[in-house]
């Protein structure tokens, strides 16, 4: 499914400028990073995905459905959304039903939502914990509870506002496995975040935002390694490229492989 | 005072250097039956700047409330062995005693402005009102402390409509203004975006290295840690594992195994080594400046 | 970016710089005078002649109209409807279909209206002039439990995130499917999903507020003091006396005209 963004502009109720003619086109399939400064426009780019925010001028399309004339829970057939805080969603009382409240909204036949469910909670290490109430598990359990909960509704298009904030390494870990996996089930991953090593590891595109417009759009490699522009809405490298830098190599690594690899080679 | 004397005439035995000290503490949460943390001993010495890691649940945040006495002050439950901070036991002193000693900064920043004041200047100064300092010296440690946090442009904003970083940077001041001996911090930056991160770590840096406060920091923030805690002490399922230098440390793979993590450049030379790629007795690096002394000493 | 719920205008007005309890004892004195003086036309000269030189006085005249009329003509319009034309028996001014407007009705409408100006005048007066915490602060020094004037003010400051937090869940859950638009019987069903996590999470942070209140030493035993200055002129303590006699006044006043 295909995500069309063409010319987007919005302006919040209270006057202030959000976003400033975005285009933005993003096959089926791709895994995209978003990054940038606080206040850039990056959530409010994303509300437009899944038609939270109607655009003030421009166009969205998800796979062909102009966003303008669906609501949100129409949208959400196509585009799950993960939010940052996983406690503005926890509302059952036990983990199993949270996590088929989306699938049922969308009107799955109740095997396939079970099936879902626990592929999800699988997915998220959670398959033991589904008769816990929420609110039994830490806060970055109850994260991934949030995480499988959207993954249940099997969308072709999943969003995710900050994965990797409050998590600790083995959850990090987690997240990242979860998005391969969407990655090899040919859905489209976008993601907002601030962890530029998580970002380098799993993301092959990167869209650097600042002030309301797009700095840099393009591949993952190309995109990390420009220093200045990225300092300019106070993103850093990852720690890798910083190294290879230092040692004077002249490819960027995205991943610890590949830094072996292309520093045996020197 | 008189828990001071106390302390001196009982003659507890331990050096006055162990501003904190901990001898084989368990605590349990109420309506819990494992303990959050089993078996602690540990001592920390005045000025050294600590840092507590491991995985979410290990107990990290446990032991930062029983330092600063909210275990089991606040939180109840049953607590065993005993806690001592500046040579005063925990359990046995009531809480508002203890505020003024040990500081305590948590993830939130939202939640510990007060919501009483309506200037950041008022906020800073809510915690030395309740503790019932004249009006001059709360003016003027005011002052200090705004521009202890570099925060002096921020003196007459409101404290909720400041950004994330600045609101904790409030907080810190706030809870510096009491004048503890002992600043606990519990992911002070885990919910800041990374300026609002940096704002925080420099303030909290400064402190330990130019004012010599003892400070005890709960982070995952490894790299930053690496370059400037001088002590780690890792947690793991309510016990500590392993307990020294970041070097060290950070690049103990037992550590890593029970859930603590490790820095991209542990990450790709613990790569190299299983490639056969490095050489034997060479440590693996934890920061980025040994990472470039031992990849190219490793070529 | 946040904003208190708090009606308070800064201005530079004598108003302002009075103490918060002398404004407390005009306010109650306006209120006192709008609850007992006969109207329907005594209730409006007192408005005029009190509360409007009042409101000058504290640069805030206009806000405090708007704000009074925002209120009250709803609260008009509805009982001039109701009292007016439904009044049993009494004198039909004019008719307008089967119903007739009584004038007893009228003056009773214009009466209620004029006691609502009054209550809704004293009260946004007294808010648009004085600090919420400086008011608290002064009842504190005189007695006021700490706890109950830290939950008055905390909950202007604590508020409108609540009202965030609310958006965000909405948000939140919409993005799974629910639907919140539609008849009755959708509406009902997306209560739970919405207000469930809006208590819960709020218990929570009402937790984690606790514990950095306790932090602070909020439950020191022990006087506490104030940064602040709250400014009180010499003359002040006495003019307090001077209006709470005036207040009776109005009372006897009040009960003597009925």
């Amino acid at each position: 499914m295909d995500l069309s963004i063409n010319s987007l502009s919005y302006t919040y109720p209270s006057g202030v400028l959000a976003l400033e003619d975005i285009s933005l086109q993003i096959a089926y399939g791709e895994s995209v990073a978003i990054v940038g400064q606080n206040g850039a426009g990056k959530t409010t780019l994303v509300k437009h995905l899944n038609g939270l925010l109607k655009p003030s001028s421009g166009k969205i399309q998800v796979g062909g459905w102009d966003t303008a004339d669906h609501s949100v829970a129409e949208l959400a057939i196509r585009v799950g959304y993960v939010f940052q805080n996983p406690d503005d969603q926890l509302f059952q009382s036990t983990v199993w039903s949270e996590v088929i409240f989306g699938p049922k909204n969308l009107g799955k036949a109740p095997d396939q939502i079970s099936e879902l469910a626990n592929a999800a909670l699988q997915a998220v290490g959670l398959n033991t914990s589904a008769q816990k109430h929420p609110y039994d598990l830490f806060a970055s359990q109850r994260k991934m509870v949030a995480l499988a909960a959207v993954l249940a509704m099997d969308t072709p298009i999943v969003i995710m506002d900050e994965p990797t904030t409050g998590q600790d390494y083995s959850g990090t870990q987690m997240v990242g496995q979860v998005v391969e996996s969407l990655k090899k089930q040919s859905k489209t991953v976008i993601t907002i975040t601030h962890d530029i090593d998580f970002c380098a590891e799993h993301f092959e595109r990167v869209v650097v935002m600042a002030q309301g417009r797009i700095l840099i759009d393009g591949g993952a490699r190309e995109v990390l390694s420009q220093t200045e522009t990225l300092a300019q809405t106070y993103v850093e490298p990852p720690q890798l490229m910083r190294l290879a830098e230092h040692l004077g190599m002249g490819t960027m690594p995205l991943t610890a492989d590949e830094f072996v690899a292309y520093w045996s080679l020197r | 005072m008189l828990y001071w004397l106390s302390a001196w005439v009982c003659g507890s035995g331990k050096t006055l250097n162990e501003i904190i000290s901990l001898q084989q503490v368990t605590y349990t949460y109420p309506g819990t039956s494992t303990p959050a943390i089993k078996n602690i001993s540990l001592a920390i010495p005045a000025g050294q700047f600590c840092a507590i890691v491991g995985g979410n649940g290990a107990g990290k945040s446990t032991l930062a409330y029983t330092i600063a006495g909210f275990v089991p002050h606040f939180y109840h439950g049953t607590l065993q062995g005993e806690v001592s901070v500046a040579g005063i036991k925990t359990s046995s002193t009531p809480i508002h005693d203890l505020v003024s000693l040990v500081g305590l900064v948590f993830q939130n920043p939202f939640n510990q402005i007060s919501g009483t004041k309506f200037t950041v200047r008022e906020e800073i100064a809510f915690g030395m009102e309740n503790l019932g300092i004249p009006r001059d010296e709360m003016a003027a440690r005011c002052e200090a402390m705004m521009a202890l946090v570099d925060i002096n442009e921020l003196a007459e904003r409101f404290p909720l409509g400041l950004s994330g970083g600045q609101m904790q940077r409030v907080v810190i001041a706030s809870i510096l203004a009491m004048q503890p001996q002992i600043l606990v911090l519990d992911e002070p930056t885990s919910q800041l975006d990374p300026i609002g991160s940096r704002e925080v770590l420099a303030a909290i840096r400064q402190l330990s290295s130019q004012h010599q406060m003892t400070v005890l920091i709960i982070e995952h923030k490894l790299e930053w840690l690496a370059a400037y805690a001088d002590r780690i002490i890792a947690l793991a399922e309510g016990t500590i594992i392993a307990d020294g230098s970041p070097s060290d440390v950070l690049s103990d793979e037992t550590v890593w195994e029970r859930g603590v993590g490790l820095t991209r450049y542990t990450l790709a030379a613990r790569q190299a080594r299983a490639e056969g790629r490095w050489p034997a007795g060479l440590k693996l690096p934890v920061t980025l400046e040994e990472a470039i002394e031992s990849f190219q000493a490793a070529r | 970016m946040s904003e208190a719920l708090s009606l308070y205008v800064a201005r530079p007005s004598r108003v302002h710089q009075l103490h918060p309890l002398t404004k407390l004892a005009l306010a109650g004195f306006m209120l006192v005078g709008g609850l007992l003086l006969p109207g329907p036309w005594g209730l409006y000269i007192f408005w005029a002649l009190v509360t409007l030189p009042l409101a000058f006085l504290g640069r805030i005249l206009n806000q405090l109209v708007i704000a009074t009329l925002r209120v009250a003509f709803p609260f008009a319009l509805s009982v001039f409807l109701i009292q007016g034309f439904l009044w049993t028996g009494g004198t039909p001014l004019f008719r307008v279909g089967p119903l007739s407007l009584k004038q007893e009705g009228l003056a009773f409408a214009i009466a209620s209206t004029g006691r609502i100006l009054m209550v809704v005048s004293s009260f946004l007066w007294f808010a648009l002039t004085t600090r919420p915490d400086q008011l608290m602060a002064t009842l504190s020094q005189r007695g006021f439990p700490a706890g109950l004037s830290y939950m008055i003010v905390a909950t202007l400051q604590i508020v409108p995130r609540f009202q965030a937090r609310a958006n965000a869940i909405l948000d939140a859950q919409r993005s799974r499917g629910l639907e919140t638009e539609g008849n009755l019987r959708r509406r009902l069903k997306a209560l739970l999903p919405l207000v469930i996590p809006l208590v819960l999470s709020s218990l929570i942070d009402v937790e984690e507020r606790a514990l950095a209140i306790e932090t602070r030493g909020f439950n020191r035993p022990g006087q506490k003091t104030n940064l602040i200055v709250i400014p009180e002129a010499p003359w002040e303590p006495a003019a307090r006396i001077g209006i709470l006699i005036c207040a009776v006044l109005v009372v006897g006043l009040g009960l003597w005209l009925r």
